[in-house]
């Protein structure tokens, strides 16, 4: 991905041209730069020489659908932000869509004003995460033996093995660890990584610490630089828990 | 539905109890059979010894004879009288053979019971998951045109556009109106049609009439959308058809077509007369489609890749076929690949000009009229 210089260009996979031409019309409108493809196979060809700052993909898409757009870029490492649009809206469908490595969903029919809500949400918090790893000092994260790359969305965990992070383990990390020592409610994790409380619940963040834990603490169970501080949230201990 | 499934699934329960009773009942009869038979095996062998001993001890063979009836001596050896023997097998046998055909046919009903219900269920199941997938699309379908305008009208409100961009979302605001409006009748024709419950008419219709109906109607839509439409329709060609049918089938084809040249291109119409049948070819310079989707095309809510159905509602092909089995008639499609156009033909039994009726309704068919094409007979 080509990073910032592709800052505000947004990539629209909609097979509906109606629907496509509305998005894209709107989205110009707002000041994006946005390209349109009709297919997944489509979107994918672009996305091998191109850079974009968001994917907003339709699901049910002829050919390939969303869900096997989205996996097939991050099995090939691109961590490009991706917003599904789609008709179902059961929660079933959501977790599909989650699972794929999806950042965001939303159920046609939509509002325009929280499609660009979200569409801005989502910008904002890839432009704050990649500003705050910008530098050689805030890129990387050494602690415990641990060493995590936040622009390449992998560490190298204490026992030596490899891990591939998801952009949201990466950035809940990288929420803590600019905390490094404080308590950060589960609702400010939500707001800073998620944007917005509509969507994962309080659960869903204990379930990524629980991932992180499982990467970097020598005994996950009893954790010393992960630490939940009851009723209130997290704290991250660089230097481990004495 | 649920009740149905519990008598069936607690028929079945009750059916397998029952063959595994019956199952075990053969073996204890088996069992008992064979220790009866040993024992009266043991009781005469026991009577054959006594009769040995007591020719042994000297006495006389009438007297041994008389003491024990079922013993016959020859050549100063006391064996089991043959008859008795005999009667001994045969029995045996007997009741081997009962076993056997009661058995068997008791199970046999039993299996035949068990694969009834079970198809019963299968039969069932699937058609659940058919009206789930249904409905599933139909929702999907129904959904892009809504969520499309509802993005039209609140870019509208949002918005407040010049003149000319708010011309265009209205536009679009009406071709997802009329999208939707021919999906509920095309839902409401394919559901009809699904369900056989149809009558058609035979009648003999003056194909380029039918046509020329339907194209008139397009037209301006074909202009608007830069697709010059051509037809060239013999006058003297007839079809055997329900009139309102083939107005269906000839309006989806057309409409098929006019979505799969979204953009500019042409559509061409020829018919010509081939062994007892109406040929009619409807080719297109469309987005085309994979030789081997030729059969997919006739499903219900196909989508390719490439997408000619982006404007379609999935289901005018379905219906096309379906209304043409019924008609005796035919249709099949081909294409050398996506982006190359492709080729719709349709065949009906040829018909003699003079008993011709005129074509299709020569009065108006709105959409609601053309759904009485596939309307349910009238008690």
């Amino acid at each position: 991905m080509s990073g910032a210089s592709a800052a505000t260009h947004v990539l629209v996979v909609e097979d509906d041209p109606h629907l496509a031409a509305g998005i894209m019309e709107n989205l110009r409108a707002e000041g994006y730069e946005v390209t349109t493809a009709s297919t997944g196979e489509q979107a994918l060809e672009w996305l091998a020489t191109h850079g974009c700052t968001l994917i907003v993909l339709d699901v049910m898409l002829p050919g390939i659908d969303g869900f096997g757009v989205c996996r097939a870029l991050r099995e090939r490492g691109d961590s490009t932000p991706v917003l599904f649009l789609t008709a179902r809206g059961d929660p079933a469908d959501r977790v599909r869509g989650l699972e794929a490595g999806g950042d965001d969903y939303l159920a046609k029919p939509f509002h325009l004003q929280e499609f660009l809500l979200r569409v801005r949400a989502i910008v904002r918090r890839w432009d704050w995460y990649r500003s705050a790893s910008a530098t050689a000092a805030t890129a990387v994260l050494r602690f415990g033996g641990n060493e995590v790359d936040f622009r390449a969305f992998r560490a190298r965990a204490w026992n030596g093995e490899t891990q591939e992070l998801t952009e949201k383990e990466a950035m809940i990390l990288k929420v803590l660890a600019e905390h490094g020592g404080e308590i950060v409610s589960r609702e400010d994790l939500l707001e800073r990584v998620w944007g917005y409380d509509v969507f994962p619940s309080t659960r869903t963040v204990d379930n990524f610490i629980l991932r992180l834990r499982k990467r970097f603490e020598t005994d996950p169970a009893n954790p010393r630089h992960f630490l939940t501080v009851w009723g209130v949230g997290y704290r991250f201990l660089k230097e481990g828990e004495p | 539905m649920k009740a149905t499934r519990v008598f069936q699934l607690t028929a079945l329960a009750l059916v397998l109890v029952s063959a595994v009773q019956v199952g075990w009942w053969l073996l204890d009869q088996h069992a008992y059979t064979v220790e009866k038979v040993q024992a009266a095996r043991a009781t005469y062998a026991d009577q054959v010894a006594a009769a040995q001993a007591l020719l042994d001890a000297g006495v006389s063979v009438a007297r041994v004879e008389q003491l024990l009836p079922s013993i016959v001596v020859s050549g100063g050896r006391a064996r089991l009288a043959p008859q008795l023997a005999q009667a001994l097998t045969t029995e045996e046998r007997r009741r081997y053979n009962q076993y056997a055909w009661e058995g068997s046919f008791f199970l046999l009903a039993l299996a035949a019971c068990m694969a009834m219900i079970a198809r019963a269920l299968r039969a069932e199941a699937r058609v659940h998951e058919e009206q789930e997938g249904f409905l599933a699309l139909v929702s999907h379908q129904f959904k892009t045109p809504l969520a499309s305008l509802q993005l039209s009208l609140e870019t509208l409100a949002l918005r407040a556009p010049p003149p000319d961009a708010a011309r265009r979302l209205i536009e679009r605001m009406l071709a997802d109106l009329a999208r939707m409006e021919l999906m509920v009748t095309q839902i409401l024709e394919s559901a009809r049609l699904e369900r056989g419950r149809i009558e058609l008419k035979s009648e003999a219709v003056q194909l380029a009439g039918a046509i020329a109906l339907v194209s008139t109607q397009l037209e301006e839509r074909a202009r608007l959308e830069r697709v010059a439409l051509a037809s060239t329709i013999a006058p003297d060609l007839f079809v055997v058809s329900d009139p309102l049918a083939l107005d269906v089938v000839v309006r989806n084809v057309l409409e098929n077509a006019l979505a799969a040249v979204q953009g500019g291109g042409s559509i061409a119409l020829s018919a010509r007369r081939a062994n007892g049948a109406v040929q009619l070819e409807v080719r297109d310079s469309g987005v085309g489609f994979a030789p081997a989707d030729s059969e997919r095309l006739f499903e219900k809510f196909t989508r390719l890749p490439g997408g000619g159905s982006r404007y379609g509602t999935g289901l005018g092909l379905f219906i096309v076929r379906r209304l043409m089995e019924l008609s005796e008639g035919s249709v099949s499609a081909r294409s050398d690949g996506p982006g190359r156009g492709a080729t719709i033909t349709l065949a009906w039994p040829a018909a003699a000009p003079s008993t011709a009726v005129a074509p299709a309704a020569a009065v108006q068919t709105s959409a609601a009229q053309r759904s009485a094409a596939v309307e349910e007979p009238r008690p």
